[in-house]
C-alpha cells in the first residue's frame, strides 16, 4: 500500500508558477539575475519543514510508458510506441522528508512517439 | 467478523469507486496510484505480458501501440454479445471480462485488510435483466462470492438520506441528475411506505465533462488564436492525429479543464496559449480570458438538452415541478454553478447539492451494503493456502536511473500474478504473470531511498502471502554519507524571552550528509557602515536543539560588523544564512545581507575547533549571569533542591570565569578549548537542573491557555476553531511526554492563536482595544488619520458594527510608533 500525502493546494499553485518562471528565464538571452531568485524560491519549498519540503521535477525529454504513475499523460499523434515527453504542462511535485520521497502532485505532460 | 456486506462499488462508465461502511460512517478508499482521487478510470489496457487498469490505461485509449489493446466505455456494451478483438493475442474479450478487471483493480484500493467476498455493485437505472446479470457475472469473475446489485440513482439518494441522518424519508419523489465525466443520466425516484423505487429515467451516453473541455478549446480558444495569428487550418492541424499541432491540442484540453474548474469558483479564468509559432513565424504567446458568462453561453445548449430530458420524464409521468421535492445533483460536472442554476431556474425545482457528487454513488452503495447480510457458505471460505517463496536480488545502492530487479520464485506459480509498485506512487509495473524467474527494471527517484513492494495475487486479485521483503534501493546520495551524530542548530535571539537566545534547529540528528539548508531572517538592529558597536553573529552549534545554547558545542562562527559592510543595513532587512555540511562534516556558513548585496562565507573543519577568545569570554560572562539569575529565582520560589544544585556550580563557574579573563586574545595553547569544554559542562548542568522548572512553567502556561481557549470557543468559537482546538488537545499526551519545553510552548502558541482569532471577533475585546487605542491617540504618527479613524470607531461602537471596528483597530495599531517596547537587547542580530 502506498503512502499518500496531501499538500495544501496553494503550495502546488505557487510551485507551478515558479516552474513557469524558470522556463521563461531559461529562454531569456540578455544577462539577468532572476535565476538567483528562482533558486531561492525553489529552496524555500525544499525547506518547508525542518528536514523536508517540496521539490519539483521537469520530465521533459524523458521516456514515457504506462508504468510511470508519476505522470498524467496525453498522447499526441496516433502511435503510442516509444513515447517521449515533449510538453510539460505541470511538473512532478514530490514531498521529500529525510531520504524518503512521496508524490504530492503528478506531472501533467504530452508525450509523442519518436518512431 | 462482520456479518453484513459493508462494501459498495460504483462501477461507472467512465470512473469507478469503492467504499466501506465502518461503524456508522462510510469511507471511500483512495486510489493508491492517483493522488487526491478516490476514483479509478474504467479503462483496461492489455499488453503482451501485463494488464493495466485506470489512469495509465486511459492515456493509451484510442492510440495504436504494438501488442497492446485498450478499451473504455465497455459498460455501454454490457449484456450484448459484442466482444472486443485483441489482434496481437489472437483472442477476444467480453465487456464482462473488462468490467471484472476494473472490479479486481478496485480491490487493491482496500487497505483495511478485509478479504472481499461480498459486495454491492451499482448499475444504471436503464439496465435490463440481461445487463444486470452481466454485471453480476463480472462481480463473480472478479472473485466475489456474493454480488448484490443496486441502481445508481437509489444509491445516490441513500447517500443523501444518510448524510441527512433521516433514513426514513417522507413519502414523495425527487430527481437524481447525474452529470459525470462522460455520461449523463436522470432518474425519477419515488418513495412510498418506506420503499424507494426508480419510476423513470433518461440519459445521454455521450455527454460529460470531457465534452465540455473540448467545447472550450474548439469554440472559444481556437477561434481566438485564429483571430490573433495567421493559420490556414489550425483546428484540423490540432485535432488530427497526424496534425502539426496535435500535441498543442492536448495541452489546451488540459488547460481548458483547469479553467473550467476555476470558473466554478471565480468569474473569469485565463488559458495560456504558448510554445509555438504561426505560419508567418510569429511566436504564439498570449492569454485568453474566458468569462463565466462566455462559458455559460457555451454549455447552455448541452445543459438545456439535459433539462429537456427531465421535462420528458415529467410529462410522461404527468407530473409538474411542484410534485418534485428536489433535484439531487450527482457527478463531477454538477460542480459547475451554471448547471445547478439553470436546472433550478428552468424547472423551478430546488437543486440539492449537499452530497459529494463524485463519490455519492459508491457511498450510497456502502450504506446499502451495511443493511445486507453476508450469505457465504463456510466451504467457500476455505482458501487454498499458497506457499510461495521469493528470493530477490538487486543492488541496494545505485547511481543509475533504474536498477534491475530479479527474483527466483519457488512454489506453484500457475494462475498467479504479481505487481511491483514504488512506494511514492510513481511506478506501477502492471499486473504480470508470475513465473519461476521474474525481472523488472525499477526506475529510481534520484537522491532518495526508493522503496518498492512486490505483491502476488491469485487470478481473482486476492493477495497471496509470500515471504518477500520490501525492496529498498538507495539512489544517488548518502551511499557513502554518514548520518549526523547530533542536531546542528543556529543560535538566535529569543523574542519570547528578551535579552536571551535560543536554538533554531537546522539539521536533525541522523540527517544524511552531505546536506544544505538556507534560512532567511529579518535582522533586528541597524548596522551602520564602519561602526563596531552593533554586530551580527552567526553561530552554528552542535548538540540537542532543545538544550540551552551555552550547553552545545560551537562548530562555526561568522561575525559581521559595520567595518565589513559596503553600506548601512537597516533593521528589518533580510539576512540569508546558508549552512552546508559536506560528507566529511566540513561546515560552510554563508551569510548574505540582501540590503548590502554582500556575502560573508567561511568554511570550518570539524577537526580544527573554532573558538574565538572574545566570544568565549562573552559566553562565560553570560553564563555567570544566567547562573546567578537561576539561583535567585530558585531561592525565591523556595525550590531549595535546585538552588543547592546550582550553587554547587557557582564555584566552578567562578574559576572558569577567572581563567578565561586571563587568556590573551592571541593565546595559542589548548587552554581556550579546555575552558570552553568546562563552560559547556556547566551549561549542561544548569540546563538539567532547571529543565524541570522550565517544563513546569510551560506546562502551567499551556493548561491556563487551554482553559481560556476552551471558554472562548464555548462562547464564541466556530467549528473550525473547535476542530483545531480538539486536534491540539488530542495530541496532548504525546507532546507532554516529550518533556520538551519548546514543543509544549509551540502548542500553547497554537492555542494562543485560536484565542486571538476569537477575541478579535468579540465586541468586548474590540471595544476594549479601541478604548486603549483612543488613549494612545496623541502618540500616533498621523494625527489627522488617527482622528478620523477614532471618529469612525466611535460610530462603529454606537452602531455595533464590529467588523468595521476591527478594521479601525488594525488601522490605529498601524499608526502607533514603533516605540520603546521593541527596543530589546539583542545578542545575535536576528531571531525567532
Amino acid at each position: 500500500m502506498n503512502e499518500q500525502i496531501k499538500v495544501p493546494k496553494i503550495y502546488i499553485d505557487l510551485i507551478d508558477q515558479v516552474f513557469e518562471i524558470e522556463k521563461k528565464v531559461e529562454s531569456l538571452t540578455e544577462s539577468n539575475s532572476i535565476s538567483r531568485n528562482v533558486s531561492r524560491l525553489k529552496e524555500i519549498f525544499e525547506q518547508l519543514e525542518t528536514d523536508g519540503g517540496l521539490v519539483y521535477h521537469n520530465p521533459i525529454g524523458e521516456a514515457y510508458n504506462e508504468t510511470r504513475t508519476d505522470i498524467e499523460a496525453s498522447i499526441a499523434g496516433s502511435s503510442a510506441d516509444n513515447l517521449i515527453i515533449t510538453e510539460v504542462i505541470k511538473p512532478i511535485v514530490r514531498y521529500r522528508k529525510g531520504g524518503i520521497t512521496l508524490i504530492a502532485r503528478k506531472g501533467i505532460v504530452v508525450a509523442e512517439s519518436k518512431s | 467478523m462482520e456479518n453484513t456486506i459493508n462494501f459498495g462499488i460504483d462501477l461507472g462508465t467512465t470512473n469507478s469507486a469503492i467504499a466501506k461502511f465502518v461503524k456508522g460512517e462510510v469511507i471511500v478508499f483512495n486510489n493508491p496510484l492517483d493522488y487526491g482521487r478516490a476514483t479509478l478510470p474504467s479503462v483496461v489496457c492489455y499488453q503482451k505480458d501485463k494488464i493495466i487498469v485506470g489512469s495509465q490505461a486511459k492515456v493509451m485509449f484510442g492510440k495504436q501501440k504494438k501488442d497492446a489493446f485498450t478499451q473504455a466505455f465497455f459498460k455501454r456494451k454490457m449484456g450484448t454479445s459484442e466482444s472486443f478483438q485483441i489482434k496481437s493475442q489472437n483472442r477476444s474479450i467480453t465487456p464482462i471480462e473488462l468490467s471484472a478487471q476494473v472490479l479486481k483493480e478496485l480491490k487493491t484500493f482496500v487497505n483495511t485488510g478485509d478479504n472481499l467476498e461480498s459486495v454491492v455493485i451499482t448499475i444504471p437505472a436503464s439496465f435490463d435483466l440481461i445487463q444486470s446479470n452481466a454485471t453480476k457475472e463480472a462481480g463473480y469473475q472478479a472473485g466475489f462470492k456474493q454480488v448484490v446489485l443496486l441502481q445508481e440513482p437509489i444509491a445516490a439518494s441513500l447517500a443523501y438520506a444518510n448524510m441527512k441522518k433521516s433514513k426514513e424519508l417522507t413519502d414523495g419523489q425527487w430527481l437524481v441528475y447525474d452529470f459525470g465525466g462522460g455520461t449523463f443520466d436522470v432518474a425519477l425516484i419515488r418513495i412510498k411506505d418506506g420503499e424507494m423505487k426508480v419510476i423513470d429515467h433518461e440519459g445521454n451516453n455521450f455527454l460529460g465533462g470531457a465534452d465540455i473541455d473540448q467545447m472550450i478549446v474548439d469554440k472559444l480558444v481556437i477561434p481566438k488564436i485564429n483571430a490573433e495569428f495567421s493559420f490556414e487550418n489550425l483546428e484540423d492541424e490540432m485535432k488530427s492525429a497526424s496534425g502539426k499541432y496535435n500535441s498543442k491540442y492536448y495541452v489546451l484540453l488540459s488547460r481548458a479543464e483547469e479553467a473550467k474548474i476555476r470558473l466554478s469558483a471565480v468569474t473569469s479564468a485565463e488559458i495560456v496559449v504558448d510554445g509555438f509559432e504561426d505560419e508567418e513565424g510569429n511566436e504564439v504567446d498570449f492569454e485568453i480570458t474566458i468569462t463565466r458568462s462566455e462559458f455559460n453561453d457555451l454549455i447552455k445548449s448541452s445543459v438545456d438538452g439535459t433539462i429537456e430530458m427531465i421535462k420528458t420524464i415529467l410529462t410522461r409521468n404527468s407530473l409538474g415541478s411542484k410534485d418534485i421535492q428536489f433535484t439531487l445533483m450527482v457527478g463531477g460536472s454538477t460542480y459547475i454553478p451554471y448547471v445547478r442554476q439553470r436546472v433550478e431556474e428552468i424547472l423551478q425545482i430546488p437543486a440539492n447539492c449537499e452530497i459529494d457528487p463524485t463519490t455519492a454513488v459508491a457511498v450510497g452503495a456502502a450504506y446499502y451494503a451495511a443493511t445486507k447480510q453476508k450469505e457465504i457458505s463456510k466451504s467457500d471460505k476455505q482458501q487454498k493456502k499458497s506457499a510461495i517463496s521469493i528470493k530477490a536480488s538487486y543492488n541496494k545502492a545505485s547511481k543509475e536511473k533504474d536498477e534491475l530487479f530479479a527474483a527466483r520464485v519457488t512454489g506453484e506459480t500457475e494462475n498467479l500474478f504479481y505487481k511491483i509498485v514504488r512506494q511514492d506512487g510513481g511506478f506501477d509495473s502492471g499486473l504480470k504473470k508470475l513465473s519461476e524467474r521474474i525481472s523488472e527494471d525499477l526506475p529510481l527517484v534520484e537522491n532518495a531511498y526508493n522503496f518498492f513492494t512486490l505483491t502476488v495475487y491469485d487470478s481473482l486479485n486476492n493477495v497471496v502471502e509470500t515471504d518477500v521483503e520490501p525492496i529498498g534501493i538507495n539512489s544517488g546520495f548518502g551511499i557513502s554519507g554518514q548520518p549526523l551524530p547530533e542536531d546542528i542548530c543556529l543560535e538566535v535571539d529569543d523574542y519570547d524571552n528578551p535579552g536571551h537566545t535560543r536554538l533554531a534547529l537546522i539539521f536533525q540528528r541522523n540527517t544524511i550528509l552531505p546536506t544544505k539548508r538556507t534560512l532567511t531572517f529579518p535582522i533586528n538592529k541597524t548596522i551602520i557602515k564602519g561602526s563596531e558597536d552593533e554586530v551580527i553573529r552567526v553561530k552554528v552549534l552542535q548538540g540537542s536543539h532543545l538544550a540551552l545554547p551555552e550547553a552545545n558545542k560551537g562548530l562555526g562562527f561568522v561575525l559581521i560588523t559595520g567595518k565589513n559592510l559596503k553600506r548601512d543595513v537597516s533593521k528589518g532587512s533580510d539576512i540569508e544564512i546558508t549552512i552546508s555540511l559536506s560528507e566529511s562534516q566540513d561546515l560552510t556558513v554563508a551569510a548574505y545581507l540582501n540590503m548590502a548585496d554582500q556575502e560573508f562565507k567561511e568554511t570550518f573543519n570539524p577537526k580544527e575547533r573554532h573558538t574565538p577568545i572574545d566570544l568565549l569570554k562573552e559566553q562565560v560572562e553570560d553564563l555567570t549571569e544566567k547562573l546567578e539569575e537561576e539561583i535567585e529565582q530558585a531561592t525565591e520560589k523556595e525550590d531549595y533542591e535546585t538552588a543547592s544544585a546550582l550553587s554547587k556550580l557557582k564555584k566552578e563557574m567562578e574559576i572558569v570565569a577567572e581563567e578565561t579573563e586571563k587568556l590573551n586574545d592571541d593565546d595559542v595553547t589548548d587552554d581556550k578549548y579546555k575552558l570552553e569544554d568546562r563552560k559547556r559542562k556547566i551549561a549542561q548542568e544548569i540546563d538539567s537542573a532547571t529543565k524541570h522548572k522550565r517544563i513546569q512553567k510551560v506546562k502551567e502556561h499551556y493548561f491556563e491557555t487551554k482553559q481560556e481557549c476552551l471558554k472562548l470557543i464555548d462562547e464564541n468559537g466556530n467549528d473550525h476553531e473547535r476542530k483545531t482546538f480538539n486536534d491540539i488537545v488530542s495530541q496532548e499526551e504525546a507532546f507532554m511526554s516529550t518533556n520538551s519545553p519548546i514543543k509544549i510552548q509551540e502548542k500553547s502558541d497554537e492555542l494562543q492563536s485560536i484565542i486571538g482569532q476569537i477575541k478579535w471577533r468579540t465586541p468586548d475585546f474590540l471595544t476594549g482595544i479601541f478604548n486603549w487605542l483612543k488613549g494612545e491617540q496623541t502618540k500616533m504618527n498621523d494625527q489627522t488619520q488617527a482622528k478620523s479613524l477614532v471618529d469612525a470607531g466611535k460610530f462603529a461602537v454606537e452602531s455595533q458594527n464590529w467588523d468595521r471596528l476591527r478594521e479601525i483597530n488594525f488601522g490605529l495599531l498601524d499608526l502607533l510608533p514603533r516605540g520603546a517596547k521593541e527596543q530589546i537587547t539583542t545578542k545575535i542580530g536576528f531571531g525567532l
